[in-house]
């Protein structure tokens, strides 16, 4: 392609000329933005797989070396990797349900407050805000710790007795998954009031005079119009979730033993405490291609609605 | 009459339920605030108590005394707003030319950016962590700040692709007639008009930073420790420094709570970013 600019093209201004002039334009604006991602998630991606394909283990650098898929075929025989993948799921799928559901319902309630909305808006966007790694810290010690947590003052209260609730393995993970969907539900409730606001009030008026309960309302009419905000909702809770780090490494580290190590957490700590890198990137590697596969997954599912 | 009184009940019920959602979202923030206030001792009374002196110990001890979160305050500053910086140069322009510009191979440009978002950050950590160290850049000012673009720059860009749709098309068409060259147009026509939104993004990508835990504590060191791995200090094995920690997260968290404060009926839109346009179309 020539890339030429006579004057005399310039004052004619074909068409032809304005679109390359266009391209050329867009290309310069986007190539920087585009080398920058090609360099930091690309390129990257590529060296982990590379990696994964490699015996590095920092505690034995005399092994290191060509494995090829040794990493891989080693996940089949790791019940801790099993372990890993279930836990991803259970959280992953609890804490998508429980936001929506709650989200929903909250929403569907602060809507027929008239007044006061905007102190609950604010109130929840502080959960937002914050790091996940405080309101893991907060958690583990102001509101789950035993005897002096806010958690464990109600239970003794209420006559249930005294928990550790981030030690007991079977408790610990139900606290964590309690923890995100805490920072996380606001979204889903912002999300959905907002959309909610704005329903056409007349299809409710005609659907009020039809005799149609409230229920039927809601199924009916409620429901199927907002469904793309809950699709949308789904799909970003997801990608949060199966990123999901920091606030786990701050209440329990993965523990206890493994009872709340997730994929993420699994193969940070094979990476970094273990200090073996090779399995590591190959967890790593997995659980890239689990994330990808679900978003490539949601995304087709909207748009075929 | 019973129909006033059952709508008086409903109001009461909703109230109450409102009220317990308040409580649920804001409280362990404003126990922290509280519990930032106490004495160790206070701090470890049963029942918990409300009632207390209050101190400011605590404060003084993380701001000047030996566990000072200062220096982490500042590494954290100086990340996020390098990071904040090169991510706003980077995405602009490139967000006009996603939103507004017609070239080959959009659709697939735009997707690749937005699955560039998609990637969780543990998944790469290993390489970012091998290539730092191999050009010595762990536990730099650089070397966090380029690895902080991996999940600013998506972001940005389809925040701002998303206001640059909002614009109308004539404003550009006219000044394109007048022959202002493409450049001029942007500068002077189009950027005017997305200022609100450049500023939305700004405090997003700067927030997002700011809150970043897990390449900070990877790549960071002790020349370069954000204050989200600082919290860390006031707990050990052997003690929680509750007070400590209740008041170090409260520094910490301030510029994050009063920007969700300002920016708030920005938010939704700045979390939903991407999702939105995810499917291809508006």
């Amino acid at each position: 392609m020539q890339l030429k600019r006579e004057p005399a093209a310039r004052s004619a201004r074909p068409i032809r000329t304005l679109a390359s002039q266009e391209r050329r334009f867009a290309l310069a604006l986007l190539v920087p933005a585009l080398l920058v991602l090609l360099l930091t998630t690309t390129t990257p991606l590529v060296y982990l797989v590379w990696n994964s394909l490699h015996r590095l283990d920092l505690g034995m650098p005399w092994l290191s070396g060509f494995a090829g898929l040794e990493n891989y075929t080693r996940m089949g025989s790791d019940p801790r990797f099993w372990n890993s993948l279930w836990l991803t799921v259970v959280y992953t799928g609890s804490t998508v349900v429980l936001q929506v559901l709650i989200g929903l319902s909250l929403a569907l309630l602060v809507l027929q407050i008239p007044r006061g909305q905007g102190v609950l808006r604010v109130a929840a966007i502080l959960p937002i805000v914050l790091a996940p790694v405080v309101v893991g810290l907060f958690w583990r010690t102001l509101v789950l710790a035993p005897d002096f947590g806010l958690v464990d003052v109600a239970s003794r209260a209420l006559g249930m007795g005294s928990h550790n609730w981030l030690g007991d393995p079977q408790l610990a993970l139900i606290s964590v998954i309690a923890i995100h969907t805490w920072q996380w539900t606001p979204f889903a409730f912002l999300v959905l009031l907002a959309t909610l606001a704005t329903l056409p009030p007349d299809v409710y008026e005609a659907a009020r005079l039809d005799r149609a309960g409230a229920w039927q309302r809601f199924f009916h009419i409620t429901l199927p119009l907002i469904r793309p905000a809950i699709v949308m909702v789904v799909i970003l809770r997801m990608m949060t979730a199966l990123s999901a780090f920091a606030a786990i490494f701050a209440a329990t580290g993965g523990g206890p033993g493994s009872a709340t190590e997730i994929l993420n957490l699994y193969a940070y700590r094979t990476s970094f405490t273990e200090l073996n890198l090779g399995y590591g990137a190959s967890l790593a590697v997995v659980l890239m291609a689990i994330t990808l596969a679900i978003s490539f997954l949601m995304f087709r599912l909207r748009r075929a609605r | 009459m019973t129909h006033a009184v059952g709508a008086r009940v409903r109001a009461l019920v909703l109230w109450l339920v409102a009220g317990l959602l308040l409580a649920v979202w804001a409280f362990p923030v404003l126990w922290g605030l509280l519990t930032s206030f106490k004495t160790e001792r206070d701090v470890l009374a049963y029942p918990p108590t409300v009632l207390f002196e209050p101190t400011l110990d605590n404060y003084r001890e993380v701001i000047f005394g030996g566990s000072s979160i200062l220096p982490n305050l500042w590494s954290s500053f100086v990340v996020s707003t390098a990071a904040t910086l090169l991510t706003m140069l980077f995405a602009v322009p490139a967000a006009y030319a996603l939103a507004r510009l017609r070239y080959p191979a959009k659709r697939g440009s735009g997707f690749y950016v937005l699955a560039t978002q998609m990637l969780p950050p543990v998944g790469l950590i290993i390489p970012y962590y091998l290539v730092l160290q191999g050009i010595g850049w762990l536990d730099t000012y650089s070397g966090l700040t380029a690895i902080y673009l991996t999940f600013s720059l998506p972001f940005a860009i389809w925040l701002m692709v998303s206001y640059f749709e909002d614009i109308p098309m004539e404003m550009e068409e006219a000044a394109l007639l007048d022959r202002a060259g493409r450049l001029r147009t942007l500068w002077y026509v189009i950027l005017p008009q997305v200022r609100g939104g450049i500023a939305v993004t700004t405090i997003f990508v700067f927030l997002n930073a700011w809150n970043e835990f897990l390449f900070a504590v990877v790549l960071g060191g002790n020349n370069v420790r954000p204050v989200t791995v600082a919290m860390f200090n006031f707990i050990s094995v052997e003690q929680t420094q509750w007070a400590r920690l209740a008041a170090g997260a409260m520094l910490a968290m301030a510029p994050v709570i009063l920007i969700g404060l300002v920016a708030q009926r920005h938010i939704v839109k700045g979390l939903t970013v991407g999702a939105v346009k995810g499917g291809g179309r508006r």
